[in-house]
């Protein structure tokens, strides 16, 4: 840091999945920002930002719950540092709405009884990290770089897309994990299903479409020669981890499957069934957090259903 | 439905439904020319009687009904892409969150009413906790759907990892919460917004 610049510092959304079902997101982001002597200060009395469910079927409630968490974090200072992909998109979604729809800012504002704040700049931990704290710096704080450690970043939907509501980086061709992962040392792999919908909160209600979806974006991961995934969003992190077991079980043998049958199991479109190795699955910050010298202790590995400590010892990174 | 020919006439056609639809997601339906880069993107189109670049074409026909009556709108995963890829900027996941929302508000004939459900559950848990309940939200869905025996297993393993809370607080600030749910029901009660 130069001498006289001031320490950055941020309030801090959690979202509800941080505190219960992605709680070592939570733990590691306090504990890489700790590291990197960032400030983070949680937003008091923050509530559910509604995520999917409330914009599916009634918009004018998404945007007032946001507008109302927007104007809570108002009261602390710094800009808004968000974890989780969907409260991240909710929120700068909102703001893009009502700064381009005075009716609905109207409406917004008579629901939440009160002006809405719509000029609190929304980060993701992701572009705090690589823009704001800078990639030469992070590169620069490495204490044990992620040497051999070969993962495949993983995007899922709402961290790029649609292009004009988040700013994150491209919507179709984004490098900005890939570019950290390099930062941290370690190697991202090329592979195809970086983009692709995990399935999301049909994991309530219709579980069936997660196990396809995730199958394909783990199978993909493993042609590509990762070790393991890196994700920004809880709901992805649930999918691809707690729910891998099952999808081992519902897509493990391949070649009881019609292609598998027919072309044997060199079928190069998926991967044999002694190949079908567990992927851990990372938050972008447990593996930053890694990389700073953060104790494994504290980065919530005991909360996570597949155990990264095996690769990570295997890599020598424990 | 999918394959039954279609009689376009004033009888058939609700243009007044594809209005509302344009007005609460904003988009016109008519820009479209499908060219089908919504479909081809789209992770869900599999599971989808109607295909996105369909939905916007029935539309286009006036057939709300039609559309409604299908599962398309319940697979839609709001993932965006349909809406990132458009070239002439149909928000097309706008338009699903409008057709959900009035299929929601006639309580529809939907099909799927397990994703209808699940919306419901997770929306009555903001307005009753302020943060999502996650353990209440798995077990009343359960409940509700008689799937008693669904993610059984995973339910203790989550516990244990910490994954799930057993108790859950409400926000000190519910009330004010509440406030917003009732004010715009007031809104809409008044017709001051759809």
């Amino acid at each position: 840091m130069t001498p006289g610049k001031k320490k950055l510092s941020y309030s801090y959304y959690p979202g509800c999945s941080l505190h219960a079902s992605g709680r070592e997101y939570d733990i590691s982001t306090r504990a890489l920002f700790k590291a990197l002597n960032v400030g983070l200060k949680e937003v008091p009395d923050w509530f559910c930002c509604g995520a999917t469910p409330a914009h599916n079927v009634d918009e004018l409630l998404s945007l007032s719950l946001c507008a109302k968490n927007l104007s809570l974090a108002d009261q602390v200072e710094g800009d808004l540092a968000v974890a989780c992909a969907a409260c991240f998109s909710r929120l700068k979604t909102t703001q893009h709405h009502l700064k381009e729809d005075e009716t609905k800012r109207k409406q917004v504002e008579y629901a939440i009884d009160g002006p809405a704040s719509l000029n609190k700049p929304v980060k993701h931990i992701l572009e705090i990290l690589a823009r704001e704290y800078g990639l030469a710096k992070l590169e620069e704080s490495v204490k044990k770089p992620l040497m051999g450690l070969k993962v495949a970043a993983y995007y899922g939907c709402l961290l790029t897309r649609p292009p004009e509501v988040p700013e994150l980086d491209d919507c179709e061709d984004p490098s900005i994990m890939e570019d950290i992962l390099r930062a941290l040392g370690a190697e991202p792999v090329k592979w195809s299903h970086r983009m692709e919908c995990c399935g999301a909160n049909f994991t309530l209600s219709r579980p069936g479409v997660v196990l396809k979806l995730s199958n394909a974006i783990l199978e993909s991961a493993r042609l590509a020669g990762a070790d393991c995934i890196m994700v920004a969003c809880p709901l992805c992190h649930g999918n691809l981890d707690i729910r891998q077991k099952e999808i081992k079980e519902a897509y493990g043998a391949p070649d009881s499957t019609l292609f598998g049958s027919i072309f044997g199991s060199d079928l190069p479109l998926s991967t044999t069934s002694e190949d079908r190795r567990d992927l851990p699955i990372f938050y972008i910050t447990q593996l930053a957090a890694l990389a700073m010298g953060v104790a494994s202790q504290s980065l919530g590995f005991e909360s996570v259903i597949i155990d990264p400590k095996p690769l990570l010892r295997d890599k020598q990174l424990l | 439905m999918k394959n039954k020919l279609m009689h376009l006439s004033n009888e058939t056609m609700n243009v007044g439904f594809v209005k509302k639809v344009e007005a609460l997601s904003g988009s016109s339906v008519r820009r479209c020319f499908q060219c089908g880069k919504c479909s081809a993107g789209c992770p869900m189109s599999t599971f989808m009687e109607h295909p996105p670049n369909r939905i916007v074409r029935l539309l286009q026909l006036g057939q709300g009904q039609r559309v409604l009556a299908g599962r398309s709108i319940w697979y839609c995963a709001s993932c965006e892409t349909c809406t990132t890829r458009c070239p002439n900027k149909v928000d097309l996941a706008a338009i699903m969150d409008a057709l959900r929302k009035l299929s929601w508000d006639a309580d529809g004939p939907s099909k799927e009413s397990y994703v209808q459900l699940a919306n419901r559950l997770f929306i009555e848990n903001i307005r009753t906790y302020g943060r999502q309940y996650e353990l209440r939200l798995g077990a009343i869905f359960n409940m509700k759907s008689g799937q008693f025996l669904k993610d059984l297993m995973l339910g203790p393993k989550l516990l244990s990892k910490g994954k799930l809370k057993m108790f859950h607080s409400k926000n000190r600030n519910i009330g004010d919460i509440e406030g917003i749910f009732k004010r715009i029901e007031e809104m809409r009660k008044k017709g001051e917004a759809l």
